[in-house]
């Protein structure tokens, strides 16, 4: 029997989020940005048709959304994780074969459930969504997941399809929407494969469907051949299965004392990655994005943040590589005259780790990848029977002056009791 | 939180939608009996249908005191049932506020969902129990 895919993908899911609670933001521009005075990581249709690209600095944007009355949030990832595991418990009822692609985006495999009208079962799907959970959603349908994804990317950008694209008959229909799609929107065509296939007079995704198996071999290797054969409605990504894993890990400390000693903060830093890079391993995810904040005392005046976010050239669960880079971004922001109260560390953006052999990103190195899977799984395996901590990066260990506390955020609607959006008795 | 997370209630609701048959699901308190395998008392059992389409709301305002709904208490709205008269729901004012009301005065396509409890907590409800 043919297999069958969905991907539901939701539409700027964060900002989605925030407006289940804002309803009357329905139709006004709305940006979330990664943190206080980070940059857009989630943009609203209105804000999109503004110009602001993905990854607008906020500092940059400040006086243009004032200007054109863009509501900006900062990330309140406690409510997006939420709204994200309430569809996936629903869409889980629906199958238990579903491979939880990020945040915002599920795979699952129809192949078994005889459905028989695709756009049908997508529309009732989307309701469901929508009305019960509140959340927008765009679902692409067809025989492999690298079609089912440029399905859904077509739902979301044509409005008179209401959400729902079935691609399950080979053939015009097919091909018609093939030839709309540019070649560097197929998933795993990077901007290191789209200039090769320019060259060779590939420029949509119906084009690559077409050409020859054995050239896109010899272009891309075994990747461009999988590529080809999932263009042709032919599996060669089956689902990543895996145990509802969590869509983003955050570890937070505060400081025992305000400090503005570098190796103090450092230090806390190199902790809070290697436990943070721990629990991705164990839930078998490599983190694409981190950010790390450190924050002075809220409650004192001049109150500030500084706030990076770092995206890994390769996706990596590594400690090492984690550390390193999350200190050299934050060491170019560090303020030696401010009193730093907290540090937070937030690994976001995960895919599996099994995805990486799959070479859905095209510019994995595999033999270093699989170094650094050897050296964590080891320095797992040691702390694992003698104790946490036992084996630590050297730099977790410049300073142990600081302790837990709790976590300071923005309004947590769905995970706070003291912070539940108010209703009006009339 | 974990018992808010389990799976059956939405497998209930998400079930009976997807086969295509109408949803007939009822506002108010579940039979009680048909709890008797739960040991011991789960209150989120007896207060949430569907997790999953669940949201809690706190109450703002005294005109209700008459009938013993405070300000402070707490409402627990599910979105996947279809209010009917006489039944309570959260809509949404044009003027920028949820409003909790009988169905009859609602606006139709403002209403967020409908009110399947509301708990009363004396003293100061509970702080940051996660």
């Amino acid at each position: 029997m043919e297999s069958t895919y969905a991907l539901i993908d939701c539409n700027n899911f964060f900002v989605s989020c925030e407006r289940l609670f804002r309803p009357e933001l329905e139709n006004t521009p709305v940006v979330v940005l990664s943190s206080n005075d980070g940059c857009a990581v989630s943009r609203s249709q209105e804000a999109k048709d503004l110009g602001i690209p993905m990854g607008a600095p906020h500092f940059k944007y400040r006086e243009f959304f004032k200007q054109h009355g863009v509501v900006a949030f900062s990330a309140n990832f406690e409510l997006y994780g939420d709204i994200s595991e309430r569809i996936t418990n629903l869409l889980a009822s629906i199958t238990p074969r579903i491979e939880v692609y990020s945040v915002d985006e599920s795979f699952l495999d129809l192949s078994e459930l005889n459905i028989n009208d695709y756009r049908t079962w997508g529309g009732i799907v989307r309701a469901s969504i929508l009305e019960n959970i509140g959340v927008p959603v765009s679902i692409g349908v067809s025989s492999s997941k690298t079609l089912a994804k440029l399905a859904s990317d077509r739902a979301k950008k044509t409005p008179a399809l209401r959400g729902v694209l079935s691609l399950t008959e080979q053939g015009t229909s097919t091909d018609r929407y093939l030839e709309q799609v540019p070649v560097s929107d197929i998933w795993g065509v990077g901007w290191k494969l789209t200039p090769k296939l320019k060259a060779e007079g590939i420029h949509t995704a119906l084009d690559l469907r077409r050409m020859n198996p054995r050239r896109t071999q010899q272009l891309m290797g075994i990747h461009g051949r999988q590529m080809h054969d999932e263009l042709n409605g032919v599996t060669c990504l089956p689902l990543q299965r895996s145990h509802k894993p969590q869509q983003m890990i955050m570890r937070g400390r505060q400081f025992g004392e305000d400090t503005r000693e570098f190796y103090v903060i450092e230090s806390a830093i190199a902790s809070l990655a290697a436990r943070a890079a721990a629990a991705l391993r164990r839930e078998r995810q490599l983190a694409r994005r981190a950010v790390v904040t450190l924050r002075t005392n809220r409650h004192r005046p001049g109150y500030q943040q500084v706030s990076e976010d770092v995206r890994f050239y390769t996706p990596t669960a590594d400690t090492g590589v984690i550390t390193s880079q999350l200190v050299r971004m934050l060491s170019a922001r560090f303020n030696d005259r401010l009193d730093y109260h907290r540090a937070d560390v937030l690994l976001y953006d995960f895919v599996p780790e099994s995805g990486l052999q799959t070479d859905l990103f095209g510019t994995v190195d595999l033999p270093e990848n699989n170094r650094s899977q050897a050296r964590m799984q080891a320095l797992d395996a040691i702390n694992l029977k003698h104790g946490k901590g036992t084996v630590q990066f050297a730099a977790e260990q410049l300073s142990q002056s600081w302790r837990p506390r709790k976590r300071l955020m923005s309004p947590r609607y769905t995970s706070d009791w003291s912070e539940l959006p108010e209703v009006r008795l009339l | 939180m974990d018992e808010l997370n389990e799976e059956g209630g939405a497998r209930a609701y998400s079930a009976s939608r997807h086969t295509g048959t109408s949803v007939a699901v009822h506002a108010g308190f579940p039979n009680p009996a048909a709890e008797r395998s739960g040991i011991p008392l789960s209150l989120d059992k007896l207060l949430v249908r569907h997790p999953g389409s669940t949201y809690f709301f706190r109450i703002r305002g005294h005109s209700w005191n008459r009938y013993g709904v405070f300000d402070g208490d707490i409402a627990i709205i599910d979105r996947a049932l279809s209010p009917r008269e006489r039944e309570l729901v959260v809509w949404w004012q044009d003027g920028g506020e949820f409003a909790l009301t009988a169905f009859e005065r609602a606006t139709r396509q403002n209403i967020w969902g409908t009110v399947t409890a509301i708990i009363h907590p004396f003293g100061e409800p509970g702080h940051d129990e996660r």
